[in-house]
Protein backbone atom coordinates (compact mmCIF):
# COMPACT_ATOMS: atom_id res chain seq x y z
CA UNK A 1 0.00 0.00 0.00
CA UNK A 2 1.64 3.58 -1.18
CA UNK A 3 1.43 6.14 1.53
CA UNK A 4 0.76 9.12 0.15
CA UNK A 5 2.16 11.26 2.76
CA UNK A 6 5.09 10.12 1.65
CA UNK A 7 4.54 11.96 -1.69
CA UNK A 8 2.35 15.19 -0.72
CA UNK A 9 4.99 17.04 -2.63
CA UNK A 10 5.55 20.25 -0.88
CA UNK A 11 7.47 23.26 -2.30
CA UNK A 12 10.39 23.24 -0.02
CA UNK A 13 11.34 19.56 -2.08
CA UNK A 14 11.35 21.03 -5.03
CA UNK A 15 13.44 23.96 -4.03
CA UNK A 16 10.93 26.71 -4.33
CA UNK A 17 11.18 29.52 -2.15
CA UNK A 18 9.41 31.80 -3.85
CA UNK A 19 6.20 32.15 -1.53
CA UNK A 20 5.36 35.83 -2.66
CA UNK A 21 4.23 36.82 -5.89
CA UNK A 22 4.27 40.28 -7.19
CA UNK A 23 0.38 41.38 -7.75
CA UNK A 24 1.68 43.28 -10.70
CA UNK A 25 2.76 40.15 -12.56
CA UNK A 26 -1.55 39.71 -12.92
CA UNK A 27 -2.21 43.18 -13.58
CA UNK A 28 0.38 45.51 -15.45
CA UNK A 29 -0.01 46.68 -19.25
CA UNK A 30 3.53 46.15 -19.18
CA UNK A 31 3.94 42.72 -18.33
CA UNK A 32 1.57 41.18 -20.77
CA UNK A 33 3.37 43.25 -23.73
CA UNK A 34 6.26 41.41 -22.03
CA UNK A 35 4.62 38.26 -21.89
CA UNK A 36 3.51 38.20 -25.70
CA UNK A 37 7.25 39.08 -26.76
CA UNK A 38 8.88 37.00 -24.33
CA UNK A 39 6.84 33.85 -23.92
CA UNK A 40 4.02 33.73 -26.66
CA UNK A 41 6.29 34.54 -29.17
CA UNK A 42 9.05 32.00 -28.22
CA UNK A 43 7.53 28.94 -26.36
CA UNK A 44 5.69 26.56 -28.58
CA UNK A 45 1.90 26.90 -28.29
CA UNK A 46 -0.36 23.86 -29.01
CA UNK A 47 -3.73 24.94 -30.92
CA UNK A 48 -5.19 21.42 -32.29
CA UNK A 49 -4.84 17.83 -33.15
CA UNK A 50 -3.85 16.33 -36.22
CA UNK A 51 -6.93 14.47 -36.85
CA UNK A 52 -8.80 17.70 -37.24
CA UNK A 53 -7.27 17.94 -40.55
CA UNK A 54 -7.20 14.08 -41.62
CA UNK A 55 -7.28 14.26 -45.36
CA UNK A 56 -5.33 16.10 -47.77
CA UNK A 57 -7.42 19.33 -48.58
CA UNK A 58 -8.57 19.69 -44.98
CA UNK A 59 -7.67 22.77 -43.46
CA UNK A 60 -8.64 24.99 -39.94
CA UNK A 61 -8.68 28.22 -38.94
CA UNK A 62 -7.70 29.31 -35.63
CA UNK A 63 -7.74 32.89 -34.29
CA UNK A 64 -4.68 33.46 -31.53
CA UNK A 65 -6.14 36.32 -29.23
CA UNK A 66 -2.81 36.75 -27.48
CA UNK A 67 -0.75 37.64 -30.58
CA UNK A 68 -3.65 38.68 -32.63
CA UNK A 69 -2.60 35.51 -35.03
CA UNK A 70 -5.21 34.50 -37.34
CA UNK A 71 -3.80 31.18 -38.55
CA UNK A 72 -4.75 28.25 -41.69
CA UNK A 73 -3.10 24.80 -40.88
CA UNK A 74 -4.03 22.72 -43.84
CA UNK A 75 -2.99 19.24 -44.82
CA UNK A 76 -1.31 19.44 -48.83
CA UNK A 77 -2.11 17.02 -51.47
CA UNK A 78 1.59 15.69 -50.29
CA UNK A 79 0.38 14.69 -46.80
CA UNK A 80 1.78 17.60 -45.08
CA UNK A 81 0.45 19.63 -42.90
CA UNK A 82 1.08 22.97 -42.99
CA UNK A 83 0.81 26.20 -40.90
CA UNK A 84 0.38 29.91 -42.45
CA UNK A 85 -0.72 33.21 -41.48
CA UNK A 86 -4.40 33.93 -43.05
CA UNK A 87 -3.17 36.85 -44.94
CA UNK A 88 -3.02 37.64 -48.78
CA UNK A 89 -0.09 38.28 -50.03
CA UNK A 90 -1.54 41.19 -52.20
CA UNK A 91 -3.23 43.86 -49.42
CA UNK A 92 -3.31 41.64 -46.68
CA UNK A 93 -6.61 40.05 -46.26
CA UNK A 94 -7.90 37.51 -43.82
CA UNK A 95 -8.77 35.01 -47.35
CA UNK A 96 -10.13 32.03 -45.56
CA UNK A 97 -13.29 33.30 -43.88
CA UNK A 98 -14.72 29.53 -43.21
CA UNK A 99 -13.48 27.76 -39.51
CA UNK A 100 -12.79 24.89 -41.17
CA UNK A 101 -13.35 22.88 -44.38
CA UNK A 102 -11.40 20.91 -47.51
CA UNK A 103 -10.48 22.66 -50.54
CA UNK A 104 -8.22 22.36 -53.81
CA UNK A 105 -7.32 26.22 -53.49
CA UNK A 106 -8.42 29.59 -51.06
CA UNK A 107 -9.26 32.34 -53.16
CA UNK A 108 -9.08 35.98 -51.65
CA UNK A 109 -12.57 37.27 -52.19
CA UNK A 110 -11.17 40.80 -52.79
CA UNK A 111 -8.85 40.48 -56.17
CA UNK A 112 -9.25 36.29 -56.50
CA UNK A 113 -5.45 35.42 -55.63
CA UNK A 114 -5.51 32.05 -55.60
CA UNK A 115 -3.23 30.09 -53.67
CA UNK A 116 -3.00 26.10 -53.23
CA UNK A 117 -3.70 24.10 -49.71
CA UNK A 118 0.40 24.18 -49.68
CA UNK A 119 0.62 28.10 -49.50
CA UNK A 120 1.79 28.45 -52.39
CA UNK A 121 0.73 31.11 -54.55
CA UNK A 122 -1.15 30.12 -58.20
CA UNK A 123 -2.31 32.90 -59.85
CA UNK A 124 -3.37 36.87 -59.76
CA UNK A 125 -5.09 38.05 -62.07
CA UNK A 126 -4.12 40.58 -64.65
CA UNK A 127 -0.82 39.20 -63.77
CA UNK A 128 0.78 41.76 -66.67
CA UNK A 129 0.11 44.11 -63.61
CA UNK A 130 2.15 42.60 -61.27
CA UNK A 131 5.79 42.26 -63.09
CA UNK A 132 7.56 42.64 -59.09
CA UNK A 133 5.70 39.75 -57.81
CA UNK A 134 7.38 36.48 -57.97
CA UNK A 135 4.77 33.70 -57.25
CA UNK A 136 6.96 31.39 -56.17
CA UNK A 137 8.28 33.46 -53.15
CA UNK A 138 5.13 34.79 -52.75
CA UNK A 139 2.87 32.33 -51.13
CA UNK A 140 0.91 32.52 -47.46
CA UNK A 141 3.46 32.91 -44.94
CA UNK A 142 4.43 29.96 -42.86
CA UNK A 143 4.51 29.50 -39.30
CA UNK A 144 7.00 27.23 -37.65
CA UNK A 145 4.60 23.85 -36.95
CA UNK A 146 5.56 20.42 -35.61
CA UNK A 147 3.70 17.39 -33.72
CA UNK A 148 3.47 15.61 -30.54
CA UNK A 149 1.02 12.59 -30.05
CA UNK A 150 -1.02 14.36 -32.68
CA UNK A 151 -0.72 17.48 -31.29
CA UNK A 152 0.06 20.87 -33.35
CA UNK A 153 2.25 23.00 -31.88
CA UNK A 154 3.08 26.14 -33.76
CA UNK A 155 6.28 28.66 -32.76
CA UNK A 156 5.54 32.15 -34.07
CA UNK A 157 9.61 33.02 -33.76
CA UNK A 158 11.68 33.74 -36.71
CA UNK A 159 13.39 30.78 -35.84
CA UNK A 160 12.48 28.95 -32.84
CA UNK A 161 15.02 28.96 -30.08
CA UNK A 162 14.55 25.51 -28.88
CA UNK A 163 12.97 22.38 -31.20
CA UNK A 164 9.45 21.30 -30.09
CA UNK A 165 11.16 17.96 -28.55
CA UNK A 166 13.52 20.56 -26.83
CA UNK A 167 10.90 22.31 -25.26
CA UNK A 168 8.64 19.36 -24.08
CA UNK A 169 11.94 18.84 -22.50
CA UNK A 170 10.88 14.95 -21.56
CA UNK A 171 7.26 15.37 -20.94
CA UNK A 172 7.18 13.77 -24.43
CA UNK A 173 9.12 11.15 -23.28
CA UNK A 174 6.94 10.28 -19.96
CA UNK A 175 3.58 10.29 -22.03
CA UNK A 176 4.81 8.48 -25.03
CA UNK A 177 2.50 6.27 -26.70
CA UNK A 178 -0.22 7.81 -24.70
CA UNK A 179 -3.78 7.13 -26.14
CA UNK A 180 -5.07 10.25 -27.06
CA UNK A 181 -5.65 9.21 -30.63
CA UNK A 182 -8.74 6.32 -28.81
CA UNK A 183 -10.69 9.94 -27.97
CA UNK A 184 -11.06 11.71 -31.09
CA UNK A 185 -14.59 13.15 -30.66
CA UNK A 186 -14.44 16.65 -28.74
CA UNK A 187 -16.67 18.95 -27.73
CA UNK A 188 -15.26 22.53 -27.25
CA UNK A 189 -16.39 25.05 -24.71
CA UNK A 190 -15.09 28.52 -24.98
CA UNK A 191 -15.60 31.56 -23.14
CA UNK A 192 -13.89 35.06 -22.60
CA UNK A 193 -13.50 36.46 -18.83
CA UNK A 194 -12.56 39.78 -16.82
CA UNK A 195 -8.96 38.09 -15.49
CA UNK A 196 -6.05 37.47 -15.70
CA UNK A 197 -5.26 34.53 -17.69
CA UNK A 198 -2.52 33.25 -15.28
CA UNK A 199 -5.53 32.88 -12.31
CA UNK A 200 -7.01 30.03 -14.57
CA UNK A 201 -3.87 28.30 -15.23
CA UNK A 202 -2.69 28.89 -11.16
CA UNK A 203 -6.20 27.22 -10.37
CA UNK A 204 -5.62 24.25 -12.44
CA UNK A 205 -2.07 23.83 -10.41
CA UNK A 206 -3.26 23.24 -7.01
CA UNK A 207 -6.12 20.87 -5.21
CA UNK A 208 -6.40 23.10 -2.20
CA UNK A 209 -9.06 24.84 -3.26
CA UNK A 210 -11.20 21.90 -4.67
CA UNK A 211 -12.98 21.00 -1.14
CA UNK A 212 -14.04 24.62 -0.82
CA UNK A 213 -14.81 26.02 -4.44
CA UNK A 214 -16.22 22.51 -6.40
CA UNK A 215 -18.02 21.61 -2.75
CA UNK A 216 -21.10 20.98 -4.48
CA UNK A 217 -19.47 19.62 -7.79
CA UNK A 218 -16.66 17.80 -7.06
CA UNK A 219 -16.18 17.04 -3.51
CA UNK A 220 -17.62 14.61 -3.11
CA UNK A 221 -16.43 12.74 -6.02
CA UNK A 222 -12.72 13.32 -5.61
CA UNK A 223 -11.91 14.80 -2.69
CA UNK A 224 -10.27 11.40 -0.59
CA UNK A 225 -10.58 11.16 3.50
CA UNK A 226 -6.94 10.85 3.41
CA UNK A 227 -6.36 13.75 1.55
CA UNK A 228 -8.86 16.35 2.53
CA UNK A 229 -6.69 19.31 0.98
CA UNK A 230 -6.44 17.52 -1.96
CA UNK A 231 -2.56 17.38 -2.57
CA UNK A 232 -1.42 17.08 -5.79
CA UNK A 233 1.09 13.49 -5.48
CA UNK A 234 4.41 12.46 -6.88
CA UNK A 235 4.86 16.13 -8.04
CA UNK A 236 7.05 15.61 -11.62
CA UNK A 237 8.54 18.70 -13.54
CA UNK A 238 10.24 18.76 -17.37
CA UNK A 239 11.84 22.21 -18.01
CA UNK A 240 8.69 24.38 -17.19
CA UNK A 241 6.09 21.41 -17.81
CA UNK A 242 4.75 19.50 -14.91
CA UNK A 243 2.36 16.82 -13.85
CA UNK A 244 0.83 15.60 -10.78
CA UNK A 245 -1.74 12.73 -9.64
CA UNK A 246 -4.55 13.33 -8.12
CA UNK A 247 -6.86 10.68 -6.33
CA UNK A 248 -10.63 10.02 -6.81
CA UNK A 249 -13.46 8.33 -4.75
CA UNK A 250 -14.15 5.02 -6.28
CA UNK A 251 -16.96 4.33 -4.25
CA UNK A 252 -18.63 8.10 -5.47
CA UNK A 253 -21.93 6.47 -5.90
CA UNK A 254 -24.44 9.49 -6.67
CA UNK A 255 -28.02 9.00 -6.05
CA UNK A 256 -29.78 12.02 -7.61
CA UNK A 257 -31.99 10.70 -10.45
CA UNK A 258 -31.25 12.45 -13.26
CA UNK A 259 -27.65 11.81 -12.88
CA UNK A 260 -28.37 8.03 -11.81
CA UNK A 261 -29.49 7.93 -15.26
CA UNK A 262 -26.73 9.73 -16.76
CA UNK A 263 -24.49 7.14 -15.04
CA UNK A 264 -26.27 3.93 -16.45
CA UNK A 265 -26.16 5.00 -20.35
CA UNK A 266 -22.85 6.41 -20.57
CA UNK A 267 -19.78 7.20 -17.70
CA UNK A 268 -19.14 10.75 -17.82
CA UNK A 269 -15.45 11.22 -18.97
CA UNK A 270 -14.32 11.14 -15.44
CA UNK A 271 -15.55 8.67 -13.63
CA UNK A 272 -13.74 5.28 -13.47
CA UNK A 273 -14.89 2.46 -15.24
CA UNK A 274 -14.10 -0.06 -13.11
CA UNK A 275 -14.76 -3.13 -15.51
CA UNK A 276 -12.33 -1.59 -18.03
CA UNK A 277 -9.70 -1.14 -15.29
CA UNK A 278 -9.94 -4.86 -14.19
CA UNK A 279 -9.79 -6.38 -17.82
CA UNK A 280 -7.02 -3.57 -18.84
CA UNK A 281 -8.47 -2.11 -21.01
CA UNK A 282 -9.02 1.54 -19.51
CA UNK A 283 -7.27 3.78 -22.04
CA UNK A 284 -4.42 5.92 -19.50
CA UNK A 285 -4.89 4.26 -16.61
CA UNK A 286 -2.17 1.49 -18.22
CA UNK A 287 -0.23 4.06 -19.36
CA UNK A 288 3.66 4.05 -17.26
CA UNK A 289 4.16 7.42 -17.19
CA UNK A 290 0.62 8.44 -15.28
CA UNK A 291 -0.36 7.09 -11.60
CA UNK A 292 3.60 6.32 -11.23
CA UNK A 293 2.57 5.66 -7.43
CA UNK A 294 -0.15 3.45 -8.64
CA UNK A 295 -2.13 4.41 -6.01
CA UNK A 296 -5.64 2.46 -6.12
CA UNK A 297 -8.29 5.60 -6.10
CA UNK A 298 -6.32 7.33 -9.27
CA UNK A 299 -8.23 9.94 -11.19
CA UNK A 300 -5.72 12.12 -13.05
CA UNK A 301 -2.46 13.00 -13.77
CA UNK A 302 -2.73 17.49 -14.08
CA UNK A 303 -0.34 17.76 -16.74
CA UNK A 304 1.03 21.11 -17.51
CA UNK A 305 2.28 22.36 -20.88
CA UNK A 306 3.38 25.61 -20.13
CA UNK A 307 3.01 28.16 -20.60
CA UNK A 308 -0.88 27.95 -21.31
CA UNK A 309 -2.49 24.27 -21.03
CA UNK A 310 -3.54 21.94 -18.71
CA UNK A 311 -4.30 18.24 -19.74
CA UNK A 312 -6.07 15.81 -17.62
CA UNK A 313 -6.15 12.19 -19.27
CA UNK A 314 -9.34 10.57 -17.33
CA UNK A 315 -11.08 7.38 -17.54
CA UNK A 316 -13.26 8.00 -21.00
CA UNK A 317 -11.07 10.31 -22.81
CA UNK A 318 -9.29 13.51 -21.09
CA UNK A 319 -10.05 17.27 -20.73
CA UNK A 320 -8.01 19.86 -22.35
CA UNK A 321 -8.08 23.33 -21.15
CA UNK A 322 -6.28 26.40 -22.46
CA UNK A 323 -6.07 29.88 -21.43
CA UNK A 324 -5.42 32.50 -24.04
CA UNK A 325 -4.36 36.28 -22.64
CA UNK A 326 -6.34 38.92 -24.31
CA UNK A 327 -4.89 41.96 -21.94
CA UNK A 328 -3.34 41.82 -18.36
CA UNK A 329 -6.89 41.64 -17.35
CA UNK A 330 -8.82 39.62 -19.67
CA UNK A 331 -8.64 35.97 -21.26
CA UNK A 332 -10.11 33.55 -23.48
CA UNK A 333 -10.52 29.74 -22.27
CA UNK A 334 -10.99 27.27 -24.20
CA UNK A 335 -12.29 23.57 -23.22
CA UNK A 336 -12.50 20.45 -25.03
CA UNK A 337 -13.82 17.56 -23.81
CA UNK A 338 -12.53 14.46 -25.39
CA UNK A 339 -14.72 11.05 -25.56
CA UNK A 340 -14.20 8.05 -27.70
CA UNK A 341 -16.81 8.73 -30.14
CA UNK A 342 -19.93 11.17 -31.20
CA UNK A 343 -22.71 10.06 -29.97
CA UNK A 344 -24.79 7.15 -31.09
CA UNK A 345 -27.84 7.30 -30.14
CA UNK A 346 -30.16 9.96 -28.24
CA UNK A 347 -29.59 8.39 -24.75
CA UNK A 348 -25.58 8.92 -24.95
CA UNK A 349 -26.09 12.40 -26.75
CA UNK A 350 -28.26 12.88 -23.48
CA UNK A 351 -25.81 11.58 -21.23
CA UNK A 352 -22.93 13.46 -23.34
CA UNK A 353 -25.11 16.84 -22.92
CA UNK A 354 -25.80 16.18 -19.14
CA UNK A 355 -21.73 15.55 -18.43
CA UNK A 356 -20.85 18.87 -20.90
CA UNK A 357 -23.31 20.85 -18.73
CA UNK A 358 -21.86 19.40 -15.65
CA UNK A 359 -18.04 19.74 -16.67
CA UNK A 360 -18.77 23.25 -17.89
CA UNK A 361 -20.53 24.42 -14.14
CA UNK A 362 -17.26 23.24 -12.92
CA UNK A 363 -14.74 25.74 -14.92
CA UNK A 364 -17.20 28.57 -14.50
CA UNK A 365 -16.98 28.43 -10.82
CA UNK A 366 -12.94 28.16 -12.04
CA UNK A 367 -13.51 31.11 -13.89
CA UNK A 368 -15.91 33.15 -11.30
CA UNK A 369 -13.30 32.70 -8.75
CA UNK A 370 -10.63 34.06 -11.10
CA UNK A 371 -12.69 37.10 -11.54
CA UNK A 372 -13.16 37.68 -8.18
CA UNK A 373 -9.18 37.42 -7.52
CA UNK A 374 -9.03 39.87 -10.20
CA UNK A 375 -11.21 42.19 -8.73
CA UNK A 376 -9.21 42.13 -5.64
CA UNK A 377 -5.83 42.57 -7.63
CA UNK A 378 -7.00 45.69 -9.22
CA UNK A 379 -8.56 47.33 -5.75
CA UNK A 380 -4.62 48.03 -4.88
CA UNK A 381 -4.50 47.05 -1.36
CA UNK A 382 -2.25 44.21 -1.93
CA UNK A 383 0.88 44.02 -3.56
CA UNK A 384 1.42 40.58 -3.32
CA UNK A 385 -0.42 37.18 -3.19
CA UNK A 386 0.85 34.25 -0.88
CA UNK A 387 1.76 30.85 -2.59
CA UNK A 388 1.77 27.65 0.21
CA UNK A 389 4.07 24.83 0.45
CA UNK A 390 1.19 22.72 -0.66
CA UNK A 391 1.00 24.97 -3.66
CA UNK A 392 4.97 23.94 -5.53
CA UNK A 393 3.29 23.94 -9.23
CA UNK A 394 2.41 27.58 -8.72
CA UNK A 395 5.75 28.50 -7.56
CA UNK A 396 7.32 26.60 -10.00
CA UNK A 397 5.20 28.22 -13.20
CA UNK A 398 6.35 31.56 -11.70
CA UNK A 399 9.81 30.92 -11.39
CA UNK A 400 9.68 29.54 -15.01
CA UNK A 401 7.45 32.60 -16.43
CA UNK A 402 10.35 34.82 -15.11
CA UNK A 403 13.01 33.18 -16.25
CA UNK A 404 10.94 33.66 -19.86
CA UNK A 405 10.55 37.16 -19.50
CA UNK A 406 14.29 37.32 -18.49
CA UNK A 407 14.71 35.84 -21.62
CA UNK A 408 15.52 32.37 -20.42
CA UNK A 409 13.43 29.55 -19.36
CA UNK A 410 14.04 27.63 -22.89
CA UNK A 411 17.50 25.86 -21.47
CA UNK A 412 15.92 23.06 -19.70
CA UNK A 413 15.99 23.55 -16.01
CA UNK A 414 18.05 20.56 -13.74
CA UNK A 415 15.43 17.55 -13.59
CA UNK A 416 14.75 16.70 -10.04
CA UNK A 417 17.64 14.05 -9.89
CA UNK A 418 20.13 16.22 -11.03
CA UNK A 419 19.12 18.96 -8.66
CA UNK A 420 18.94 16.08 -6.11
CA UNK A 421 22.58 15.11 -6.97
CA UNK B 1 -43.89 28.83 -30.97
CA UNK B 2 -44.39 25.24 -33.14
CA UNK B 3 -47.80 23.70 -33.36
CA UNK B 4 -46.23 20.16 -32.86
CA UNK B 5 -47.58 17.90 -30.09
CA UNK B 6 -45.55 15.95 -27.95
CA UNK B 7 -46.34 12.34 -28.32
CA UNK B 8 -49.74 11.47 -26.41
CA UNK B 9 -48.07 9.48 -23.60
CA UNK B 10 -45.85 12.29 -22.99
CA UNK B 11 -48.71 14.73 -22.32
CA UNK B 12 -47.75 15.08 -18.85
CA UNK B 13 -44.26 17.30 -19.99
CA UNK B 14 -46.91 19.59 -21.56
CA UNK B 15 -46.78 22.19 -18.83
CA UNK B 16 -42.95 22.87 -20.04
CA UNK B 17 -43.02 22.72 -23.64
CA UNK B 18 -43.32 26.74 -24.03
CA UNK B 19 -40.02 27.18 -21.48
CA UNK B 20 -37.99 24.17 -23.29
CA UNK B 21 -39.14 23.00 -26.34
CA UNK B 22 -38.10 26.00 -29.00
CA UNK B 23 -34.57 25.67 -27.38
CA UNK B 24 -31.73 24.59 -29.58
CA UNK B 25 -28.08 25.15 -28.79
CA UNK B 26 -26.93 24.02 -24.97
CA UNK B 27 -26.62 27.76 -24.47
CA UNK B 28 -29.50 28.89 -24.76
CA UNK B 29 -30.93 25.80 -22.06
CA UNK B 30 -27.96 27.11 -19.88
CA UNK B 31 -29.34 30.99 -20.38
CA UNK B 32 -32.98 29.30 -19.65
CA UNK B 33 -31.84 27.42 -15.95
CA UNK B 34 -29.83 30.61 -14.69
CA UNK B 35 -33.13 33.06 -15.64
CA UNK B 36 -35.76 30.68 -14.22
CA UNK B 37 -36.88 30.25 -10.46
CA UNK B 38 -35.27 27.32 -8.56
CA UNK B 39 -39.40 26.01 -8.18
CA UNK B 40 -39.92 25.99 -11.82
CA UNK B 41 -36.85 23.53 -12.00
CA UNK B 42 -37.75 21.35 -9.57
CA UNK B 43 -41.10 20.75 -10.49
CA UNK B 44 -39.52 20.13 -14.10
CA UNK B 45 -37.47 17.68 -12.47
CA UNK B 46 -39.81 16.27 -10.68
CA UNK B 47 -42.29 15.20 -13.15
CA UNK B 48 -39.09 14.09 -16.02
CA UNK B 49 -36.12 12.74 -14.14
CA UNK B 50 -38.20 9.53 -12.44
CA UNK B 51 -39.36 9.05 -16.10
CA UNK B 52 -36.61 9.86 -17.95
CA UNK B 53 -36.17 5.61 -19.06
CA UNK B 54 -39.70 5.64 -20.10
CA UNK B 55 -38.92 8.58 -22.53
CA UNK B 56 -35.66 6.73 -23.93
CA UNK B 57 -37.61 3.72 -24.79
CA UNK B 58 -40.15 5.15 -26.55
CA UNK B 59 -37.62 7.52 -27.88
CA UNK B 60 -35.43 4.42 -28.75
CA UNK B 61 -37.70 3.41 -31.29
CA UNK B 62 -36.09 6.32 -33.67
CA UNK B 63 -33.78 6.88 -36.27
CA UNK B 64 -32.15 9.63 -34.40
CA UNK B 65 -30.64 11.33 -37.37
CA UNK B 66 -34.82 11.66 -38.99
CA UNK B 67 -36.74 12.07 -35.58
CA UNK B 68 -40.55 12.76 -36.41
CA UNK B 69 -41.58 16.43 -35.15
CA UNK B 70 -43.44 14.97 -32.06
CA UNK B 71 -40.20 13.19 -30.98
CA UNK B 72 -37.78 15.66 -32.34
CA UNK B 73 -40.01 17.70 -29.74
CA UNK B 74 -39.90 15.67 -26.84
CA UNK B 75 -36.43 14.98 -26.84
CA UNK B 76 -35.91 19.13 -27.28
CA UNK B 77 -37.65 19.44 -23.84
CA UNK B 78 -35.85 16.39 -22.63
CA UNK B 79 -32.70 18.42 -23.24
CA UNK B 80 -33.56 20.78 -21.15
CA UNK B 81 -33.12 18.50 -17.88
CA UNK B 82 -29.27 18.36 -18.53
CA UNK B 83 -29.41 21.73 -17.27
CA UNK B 84 -32.44 21.92 -14.99
CA UNK B 85 -30.73 18.75 -12.94
CA UNK B 86 -27.42 20.73 -12.02
CA UNK B 87 -29.29 23.49 -10.70
CA UNK B 88 -31.52 20.87 -8.76
CA UNK B 89 -29.55 17.67 -8.11
CA UNK B 90 -25.87 19.73 -7.51
CA UNK B 91 -26.07 23.80 -6.65
CA UNK B 92 -29.89 23.96 -5.37
CA UNK B 93 -30.27 26.89 -7.06
CA UNK B 94 -30.28 27.94 -10.44
CA UNK B 95 -26.69 29.90 -10.81
CA UNK B 96 -24.12 28.49 -10.34
CA UNK B 97 -22.28 30.61 -7.41
CA UNK B 98 -20.39 33.61 -7.63
CA UNK B 99 -21.13 33.41 -11.95
CA UNK B 100 -21.78 36.44 -13.82
CA UNK B 101 -25.79 36.62 -14.82
CA UNK B 102 -26.38 36.16 -16.97
CA UNK B 103 -23.63 34.22 -18.51
CA UNK B 104 -23.23 33.09 -21.93
CA UNK B 105 -20.93 29.95 -22.97
CA UNK B 106 -20.14 28.92 -26.74
CA UNK B 107 -20.35 24.96 -26.87
CA UNK B 108 -19.40 23.56 -30.24
CA UNK B 109 -19.72 19.90 -30.59
CA UNK B 110 -17.31 19.55 -33.12
CA UNK B 111 -18.05 17.66 -36.23
CA UNK B 112 -21.51 16.58 -35.07
CA UNK B 113 -24.99 18.18 -34.75
CA UNK B 114 -27.00 17.49 -31.80
CA UNK B 115 -30.50 18.43 -31.31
Amino acid sequence: MVDINEHMTKARELGLGNDQVPVEYYTSPEYFRREQDMIFRRAWLMVGRVDEVPEPGDYIVRDLPTLKANVIISRGKDGEVRAFHNACSHRGVALVCQERGNALTFRCPYHAWVYRVDGSLSAIPSEQDFPHVDKASNGLSRIHLDMWAGFIFLNFAEEPEATLPEFLAGIDVMLEGAPFEDFPFSIRVTDEIDCNWKNLVNAFNEGYHVAILHSKTLRAAVVPKENPHLHYLDVKHFGPHSAGTVQRNFDYNPQAPALTWVYAQMLPTSAPDIEAIKEGRAGFYEHPGINRLKIPNFGTETITIFPNISIQPLANGYLFYQFWPISEGRMRTEVRIYSRHEPRTLREEYAMASTLAATRDVVVEDMAMSRLQQIGFESGGKKFQQFGQNEPLLRMFTRDYEAYLAGGGLTPTPTQAEAAE
Amino acid sequence: MSHVSLPEQFAFLEPFVATWGDLRTQDERYLKRQALPQGELEAFHAALAPRLEEVFVHLDRFDPKALPEAEALLFRVVLGLTEASQAVEIFGQPRVPYAPFPHSVNMEWVGFQPH
